[in-house]
């Protein structure tokens, strides 16, 4: 079932729309001389990682349907602590940090399991076999990893307001929370590939992955919290604190993405 | 493997012989400063409450603050467990460039100072928040990002014994150690960005009178000194476990 795993060479066949970046044929890959024409270039690379891990999941929808149940679940506890809650307006204060929370659970688990499945095919060597950039790798699962929270969100924050819409109607500037959410997944899955590659290679993963990413997390949690409630409950507060903590979101993304791509290299060896 | 049997980790540098000295001098200087703090600078007014209010009790106009002192002593520590940090940071990143064993005890270290003066700062800081401010917590931004900056040095130390291979377990630890380094200046700039936040900015813009600074200078010289000797004895002690184990394997082949 997991056939089309790692082995750029399998993706001209396997990945149909756009094959003209490539600029080398599949000739690159036999002993050829030391003349060889041209490594395909790092996006080509990156695509390919990025197409097998998008085919994968896929397939197997293994990541997808635990992320989202879980999510659903978490609702669902949400549900019940809040169900001596009066509603009212000050529901909105709360819920940009239900949200978060909400995402930094979904996210730990999809993360912990985003190596799993590559140590447990072997498929890690065979990637490092490759004549791979470790950045381009990095980006990859990253990306991957990005693209699976973001599903998850699409799914669960519509979800949540479904639930929770009995207790308060969000302010007119509430889908402005997209932009939070959007920045935070970014940094979420940056630092969280990271930290989940670290992690894969220690006793008790989950809780090793746990135990790093929240604290690690934090600041970025903090600023994407503070602007999602600004969209949420609007006027004065989306004014004052949105802008400013959405720069500091971006900011930390930049130099923890930017860490981590640097840092990568000596992780995966 | 192969380089352990060509030599053996050595131990007994001259800062070695310095440390105990040094350790003398810094519990001089931090009672010293201890004294000074009580005997010599006069006590702080607290916040000039508007009329008389009761604070824990009695009616008070202007407090003055016997609990002021702790400050002499908090902010101290608290550099000191910055300095640490950095130098643990500066370790890490000294390990992934040459790779040597020495790098990876010296960043483990310096981790394990700096959560000691982590742990004694929240100890001070809580004596503080609850004799000032009544409650045990308050989720203000310098707290909550210096208790996240405890949980990550914990975090660093848990994750070195979840490892068992050295190499591995050096490589992941230094690579955290670097990105734990990230929440210093975020600690250190949070009451600059976000001005409403209870702890002054006091060295730049002058909030010390110059007894207070003096004061706060030798308890910081004292607890350096305390912190590089408690750093270079335990230092000491794991160099010379680690050749002890070179030595057996030596030994054995």
């Amino acid at each position: 079932m997991t056939r089309s795993q790692k082995a750029p060479d399998v993706r001209p066949t396997a990945h149909g729309p756009a094959p003209a970046p490539r600029p080398t044929a599949p000739a690159a890959q036999g002993p050829a001389p030391d003349a060889r024409p041209q490594r395909p270039s790092g996006f080509a690379q990156y695509k390919t990682l990025l197409g097998k891990d998008l085919r994968q999941e896929f397939r197997t929808k293994e990541m997808l349907v635990s992320m989202g149940i879980y999510a659903v679940l978490v609702i669902v506890v949400y549900g019940v602590a809040l169900s001596f809650a009066r509603p009212g307006e000050e529901f909105l204060e709360v819920s940009g940090g239900l949200l978060w929370a909400l995402v930094v659970f979904t996210s730990l688990l999809g993360l912990g399991r985003s190596f799993a499945t590559e140590k447990e095919n072997g498929c890690i060597e065979g990637l490092l076999l490759a004549p791979l950039d470790r950045g381009v790798v990095f980006l990859a699962k990253a990306t991957s990893n990005l693209v699976f929270l973001l599903v998850v969100e699409v799914i669960a924050v519509p979800l949540f307001w479904f639930f929770f819409s009995g207790f308060a109607h969000p302010g007119a500037a509430a889908p402005l929370m997209v932009a939070p959410l959007v920045v935070g997944s970014v940094g979420i899955a940056g630092v969280g590939t990271l930290l989940s590659t670290i992690t894969a290679n220690t006793r008790g993963k989950d809780v090793m992955l746990a135990l790093l990413f929240v604290p690690v997390i934090f600041p970025l949690l903090y600023a994407c919290v503070s602007a999602t409630t600004a969209a949420l409950v609007g006027g004065d507060a989306l004014a004052d604190v949105f802008g400013m903590s959405l720069a500091l979101a971006a900011g930390y993304d930049v130099i923890m993405i930017l860490a981590s791509w640097v840092l990568y290299d000596f992780v995966v060896s | 493997m192969t380089k352990k049997t060509t030599k053996l980790p050595e131990t007994g540098q001259w800062p070695d012989r310095v440390a105990p000295a040094v350790l003398v001098a810094g519990a001089l200087l931090t009672t010293a400063g201890f004294l000074m703090a009580f005997l010599v600078v006069p006590p702080v007014g607290g916040a000039t409450v508007g009329g008389a209010e009761l604070i824990g009790g009695s009616l008070i106009a202007n407090k003055l603050l016997i609990s002021q002192k702790i400050f002499f002593f908090h902010m101290p520590v608290a550099m000191v467990s910055f300095c640490a940090l950095a130098f643990a940071a500066y370790y890490c990143v000294w390990f992934l460039v040459t790779r040597e064993q020495r790098f990876d005890t010296c960043a483990k270290i310096a981790m394990e100072i700096s959560l000691l003066f982590v742990v004694m700062t929240m100890i001070t800081g809580e004596m503080w928040t609850r004799f000032e401010w009544g409650v045990w917590w308050t989720w203000e931004p310098r707290l909550t990002t210096y208790l996240v900056l405890m949980l990550i040095v914990i975090a660093y130390l848990v994750l070195r014994n979840m490892i068992d291979e050295p190499e591995r377990r050096a490589t992941f630890s230094a690579v955290i150690g670097i990105i734990a380094f990230v929440d210093v200046p975020i600690c250190l700039m949070v009451t600059r960005l976000i001005p409403s936040s209870i702890h002054p900015v006091v060295v730049r813009e002058g909030g010390m009178s110059p007894e207070m600074g003096l004061c706060v200078g030798v308890i910081m010289a004292g607890m350096l000194c305390v912190g590089f000797a408690l750093y270079r004895l335990r230092f000491r002690q794991v160099r010379l476990e680690q050749r002890v184990e070179a030595a057996k394997e030596l030994l054995e082949d």
